[in-house]
């Protein structure tokens, strides 16, 4: 039989030197961002029970999750996002503590995606989530974290922002059972307009049906505003639309002028947003590296309704791409390598670490003899080698 | 600025497509000319064209390492998963069938019917529509051979004309859904520079329809 002893499944990988040097350095300025806002760091088990993700709201299909029992037969997963654990986590918890509370996370998360894609099945994510509070205010402490933490790492970024309760109002007023919105949904969310004219074309036109229509087209600057408030005049878009507009006036201090673009198209998971949603993207990557909302109504399904809205970003993918720019040095050799000869071991140690004080780069060498810690020295690109003793 | 590039399917598409980008204005005589290469600038270097396999533009856009792509709806139904498609280009246009021997009962009676087709994604997503259990087999080449010969009880197809079907003595029992040529866009690359893809948007739109 074939052991699979020297490679890693698909969709795995290790992460080697000046990749763990380029992840630290990323996650280390996100969480410096999430610590100063007060937020407190939660770590949540890398196993869980399934039921915690098949919520119809989640998201996350079945075939997306790894899957195992226990020694009960109980089905388990590897987890597969981090802010269902976090609900599962509050709504029991810390359910009787004082809230709002603000958290946030550092974990890998789980895919199973199909094969031969080249997606990755691990993920290191960090996300804040900001429980049991409702609000504008939560909502532009959310967004301006978000937007601290995408600026961060990356220069050149786009910020879009929407709202869910555009579309689910104006699905709403429609006469379709869910399978139809959801196909609607889906035609939105891929600005695929012929479909979406298709779906349409078989409805009684209706103001709400012609709404629906544009809002694939609906995403740019404030402009926006002014177009969608004309189509949606009359219909129930119109306070969520309002609210999205108000938010988007109270965060222009923010400076992110032609950085910051509105989506009334963004109706990603959209049973699960309740509020304002929004997504990051920069230049190189080809997904969002960083997307969240306003979801009320997921701790319901816990059985402790609160307010909640929060955002995860893809650390992981920031990582490459930084390794992939040629300007990043995450080059981790030292510039001094000391030599004790025998006896002199301890001393040597403390004058590495004398060394480190000032600011150097400097390892104590392991090799037996000081010609072979030269030879490794000059194979390594190191510059100097100090004998101690 | 980095010029946006934009993968087409090999052969037909892309043909037509040039044809499409030559009439909005667009310098291809790169493309036309391309002799064994695989990207060639379009225009004044606004678009660079690469040139792949069906499935593999999907691919390419899917993964933001080509911002826009031509390829027919039959491969974004077997293949697609995220990406946004902005424009149904109106050429490549064709149907996918279930066609069965010349007066076979398909829906008659009580076994689980076999399916033989190139599209086992499409094919499973028809039946399940009609909450269907079905066996699909995958064949690579002439799938009408599978009823012929007794490996299948219907076929999932594209049907252009028919005449292959008609020569072969099957018929269409249903449409399963229309296709042709669609213009899709990686979603990170929309946001990163809308502006470009927006212009080119509308101004393909003004001669497809």
């Amino acid at each position: 039989m074939k052991k699979y002893i020297k490679i890693t499944p698909e969709g795995m990988k290790d992460f080697l030197f000046a990749e763990c040097s380029a992840m630290d350095n990323i996650c280390g300025k996100i969480e410096n961002i999430f610590v100063s806002g007060g937020f407190k760091r939660v770590i949540t088990p890398g196993i869980e029970f399934f039921d915690v993700f098949s919520q119809p709201c989640s998201g996350i299909s079945q075939e997306s999750m790894f899957k195992t029992v226990d020694n009960k037969g109980r089905l388990l997963v590897m987890r597969p996002d981090s802010t269902l654990p976090i609900a599962r986590m509050v709504s029991s918890r810390l359910k009787s503590g004082v809230l709002p509370v603000r958290l946030y996370y550092k974990q890998a998360v789980y895919r199973n995606n199909p094969t031969l894609t080249g997606r990755r099945n691990e993920m290191m994510q960090m996300g804040i989530e900001l429980l049991g509070v409702k609000g504008k205010r939560a909502d532009i402490e959310i967004i301006s974290t978000a937007v601290k933490s995408i600026s961060s790492v990356a220069e050149d970024f786009r910020f879009e922002l929407g709202h869910a309760g555009v579309f689910n109002a104006l699905s709403n007023e429609l006469d379709i059972d869910d399978d139809y919105k959801e196909k609607i949904r889906i035609s939105i969310e891929g600005k695929n307009y012929s479909a979406l004219n298709n779906l349409l074309d078989k409805l009684t036109p209706c103001k709400a049906v012609s709404a629906i229509r544009s809002l694939p087209s609906l995403f740019g600057g404030e402009e926006v505003f002014e177009k969608a408030a004309d189509i949606c005049r009359g219909t129930k878009a119109e306070a969520a639309l309002e609210y999205l507009h108000n938010i988007y006036k109270d965060i222009l201090p923010i400076g992110l002028g032609n950085k910051l673009i509105v989506d009334l198209g963004l109706v990603q998971r959209n049973d699960y947003y309740t509020g304002i949603v929004f997504a990051g993207y920069i230049e190189g990557i080809g997904d969002a590296v960083i997307s969240g909302g306003r979801y009320d109504d997921l701790l319901a399904e816990f059985d402790a309704p609160m307010g909640a809205a929060g955002f995860a970003i893809d650390t992981d993918a920031i990582t490459l791409k930084h390794l992939s720019d040629d300007n990043a040095d995450y080059s981790d050799n030292p510039d001094i390598l000391v030599f004790a000869e025998d006896g002199h071991e301890i001393e040597a140690i403390s004058y590495v670490e004398s060394l480190v004080k000032q600011g150097k780069k400097a390892q104590f060498s392991v090799l037996p003899t000081l010609e072979e810690t030269r030879e490794f020295a000059s194979k390594r690109g190191i510059n100097e080698v100090k004998a101690i003793g | 600025m980095k010029p946006l590039r934009i993968a087409l399917t090999k052969g037909r598409l892309e043909k037509t497509t040039i044809e499409l980008f030559e009439k909005i204005g667009y310098n291809c005589d790169e493309v036309k000319n391309k002799g064994r290469r695989l990207i060639l600038p379009i225009g004044n270097n606004e678009f660079e064209a690469v040139l792949a396999k069906a499935a593999d533009v999907i691919t390419y856009v899917e993964h933001g390492v080509c911002d826009l792509g031509v390829v027919g709806k039959d491969t974004i139904l077997e293949n697609g998963t995220s990406f946004y498609e902005l424009l149904d280009l109106g050429f490549g246009k064709c149907r996918f069938a279930l066609a069965t021997k010349k007066g076979y009962d398909f829906y008659g009676g009580y076994n689980t019917k076999t399916i033989a087709t190139k599209y086992p994604n499409v094919t499973r997503a028809f039946f399940d529509d009609k909450n269907m259990d079905i066996r699909i087999i995958k064949i690579e080449g002439s799938v009408e051979l599978a009823p012929l010969v007794g490996l299948s009880d219907g076929i999932v197809d594209i049907v252009e004309t028919g005449s292959t079907l008609k020569a072969n003595g099957l018929e269409v029992i249903e449409w399963v859904t229309d296709i042709s040529a669609r213009l899709i866009a990686n979603t990170a690359s929309l946001k990163l520079r809308k502006a470009e893809i927006e212009e080119l948007q509308k101004k393909l739109e003004t001669v497809t329809q």
